[in-house]
């Protein structure tokens, strides 16, 4: 049952979602094995691929000229990403859990570890657009994926969980609010960090 | 001004308000969506002084926050203080010259602005004429409502009449205080206060209409509405009164953190952020009290549109209760001062949380006072995906564009120099300004349709009329 819930999970994440889902409902995975087998591999693609496009194009912000960082900079910016989004998916995952009983979903950890997964490899999968450090572009890419991801975390949470559309709804409305505020407070870090020195060479 | 014991609740005057605010809602909106394209194609303005940018933006934000947002919190005060005080309006004549009296300040103030008068004070560019008008107003709006109070019935002070109670007070003390000014001519006036102590005045106004106008007056709303909406008690009563004293108090020392790196005195500066911080307790309190109230009530998601965009508006409150504090911290603000993240996290207020939660009101209110079924439930859906779609693209296109600028705009090189021209930063920020426009024409789109649908809801129908209903004697005023 463990196999078949989790086999292909990214795939049928992109291609079949409400299967995924389906597949979902009435399983109770391991949070450790999800998150080995699947979602650390999807997590490591975002700073993979920044690292990548800025090393060799340096990160166009839309001024002419690119941006070049060190690449002590670049690395220690790609383990503090991958360090961020590590953290964003268990915070999120732990806090879908919490509040789980106040919706009447189910409680099972490692179902929430796969929710997140589906929801966010739409996400994992289009940070291929960060090898053209393009801010815009990247814009582009991500806002139609995000909308997306927010489509399957709509329709499918209280597939996965089981519990009333009505119920999944609000669940659904509750993690959006905690998700912007997760992005926001990645945007009020990275600033902090950039003060601090930790970045671009900025005159503060 | 007499009231008679089975008279009925005055709700004409509330259905009028609610007209104008979606009519002032339209119109800002439209100035807005104008002025977005203005920054892609300056030329647009036609070399005319009035459709420049300088003009237009404080006919925009003073249309939005005075002539959409106070109306809509007058008809909602004025109708919601009825109810909890089990009394018709004090005074209902007042209440009328507060309505069209209002209304006449915002025409006469927005082409004022138009015509180029102005204070030159952010959010509070009316010149000295509008400013006695509006005390004056303002003051009307205090007597109605806290005469309404004075003669209730039911003895307890409804929460939500404690944050429409703070709304008038402060408003009306920093509308006074800071207005405060030397005429000179019919359209010109000098402020009392001058250099920094002029800008501290400034921003102790800007940031509390923010927090007494946009905040606690909205709040207001949510706690009348959405236990009506979701026909359950509020979740925590308790909570809802601590978080309204702590939020009342802390609140009016937040301003600071808007002049941080200037000239004002850094300790003030420093007590500004603590401040600001500190307010995502009462903040976060209020929200964690809306959506515990609204989850019990699930099964309502069915039948009533209207709940979703109180659902939304909540988590759009999170988030803009969350981001504000955190852009008040020194080290970021810093770098996102002066960008358009500054105007993504407005945004995601005045869009997500002031907009969103003054539609679901509308669509509870409206077809109660018509007394038939919504016209159009399938619109009202496709409204708020609409207004959804249209905040989420315009908040992440000016995060972009406002960390884009913050980075390029402080960028240094080996020697020292800046890295990059402002202007070559900015007229790369066109594509942003692309999606954004298109973020306020898709907001817009929903705005209209919502009229529509509230039209034909109202169409030849007047306000339905309620008698109070009878008081439990155990929470009876006694004579």
């Amino acid at each position: 049952m463990v196999e078949r819930t989790l086999a292909n999970l990214p795939v049928r994440a992109l291609f079949r979602p409400k299967d995924a889902f389906e597949a979902l409902a009435g399983s109770d995975p391991s949070p450790a094995n999800v998150l080995l087998r699947y979602s650390v591999w999807l997590l490591i693609l975002p700073p993979l691929f920044s690292w990548i496009g800025a090393s060799i194009f340096g990160w166009r912000l839309g001024a002419t000229e690119p941006l070049y960082l060190s690449q002590l900079t670049l690395v220690r910016i790609s383990v503090g990403y991958f360090l961020a989004l590590l953290f964003g998916f268990v915070s999120t995952a732990l806090i879908s859990q919490w509040m789980a009983k106040t919706y009447g979903a189910s409680e099972s950890l490692g179902r929430h570890f796969a929710m997140v997964t589906i929801v966010g490899s739409p996400l994992a999968l289009a940070s291929v657009a960060h090898l053209v450090p393009d801010v815009f572009f990247n814009v582009l890419v991500l806002i139609p994926t995000m909308i997306w991801s927010m489509y399957l975390l709509y329709s499918g949470i209280a597939v996965a969980l089981e519990t009333v559309p009505e119920r999944g709804m609000l669940m659904a409305s509750s993690l959006v609010g905690w998700l912007l505020v997760a992005a926001v407070s990645l945007l009020g870090l990275s600033m902090g960090l950039w003060v601090m020195g930790i970045g671009p060479l900025l005159g503060v | 001004m007499s009231n008679d014991n089975n008279a009925q609740y005055h709700d004409d005057v509330v259905l009028r308000l609610i007209q104008f605010s979606i009519f002032w809602a339209i119109v800002a909106m439209a100035a807005g969506v104008y002025l977005s394209a203005e920054l892609i194609w300056p030329t647009i303005d036609f070399s005319q002084p009035w459709l420049s940018f300088g003009r237009l933006r404080p006919l925009h934000t003073n249309g939005i926050i005075f002539g959409f947002g106070v109306s809509a919190l007058m008809a909602t005060a004025f109708y919601s203080v009825q109810r909890t005080c089990h009394v018709p309006l004090f005074g209902h004549r007042l209440a009328w010259f507060c309505c069209y009296g209002w209304q006449l300040v915002v025409l006469l103030g927005g082409l004022s602005l138009l015509a180029g008068w102005t204070s030159s004070k952010e959010y509070a560019e009316l010149e000295w004429p509008f400013d006695i008008a509006i005390a004056v107003l303002w003051i009307s709006f205090g007597v109605v409502f806290f005469g309404t109070l004075a003669i209730r019935k039911i003895r307890p002070i409804y929460i939500s009449n404690w944050f429409y109670g703070a709304l008038i007070i402060v408003i009306a003390m920093l509308h006074i205080v800071n207005n405060l000014a030397l005429p000179v001519t019919l359209d010109k006036s000098y402020s009392l206060y001058a250099g920094a102590q002029d800008a501290v005045v400034q921003w102790w106004y800007g940031h509390n209409a923010v927090g007494f106008l946009l905040t606690g007056g909205f709040l207001g709303m949510v706690y009348y509405f959405l236990p009506k909406q979701a026909n359950r008690p509020i979740w925590s009563y308790r909570l809802s009164i601590v978080s309204f004293w702590a939020f009342t108090y802390t609140y009016i020392w937040a301003g600071p953190h808007h002049l941080h790196y200037s000239a004002i005195p850094e300790w003030v500066q420093s007590l500004g952020m603590v401040m600001s911080i500190i307010l995502l307790a009462p903040s976060w309190a209020t929200m964690i009290n809306g959506i515990m109230t609204v989850s019990g009530a699930w099964q309502k998601l069915r039948t009533d549109p209207a709940l979703k965009f109180i659902v939304l508006a909540l988590a759009f409150y999170g988030l803009a209760t969350f981001e504000g504090p955190m852009m008040a911290i020194r080290s970021v603000n810093v770098v996102s001062h002066f960008t358009d993240w500054t105007i993504g996290h407005v945004h995601s207020g005045a869009l997500g949380w002031n907009a969103m939660i003054t539609y679901g009101t509308f669509y509870f209110l409206i077809p109660r006072m018509a007394g038939r079924e919504l016209y159009s439930t399938r619109l009202a859906n496709i409204h708020f995906w609409l207004a959804l779609a249209g905040t989420m693209l315009y908040i992440m296109a000016m995060w972009a564009a406002g960390v884009s600028q913050g980075l390029l705009w402080l960028s240094i090189d080996e020697t020292g120099e800046l890295g990059f021209s402002f202007t070559d930063i900015m007229s790369s920020m066109a594509p942003y300004y692309g999606l954004r426009l298109i973020a306020g024409l898709i907001f817009l789109t929903g705005t209209i349709l919502m009229a529509w649908n509230l039209y034909m809801t109202m169409r030849g129908n007047k306000p339905v009329r309620v008698t109070p209903p009878a008081v439990d004697p155990m929470y009876e005023v006694k004579a």
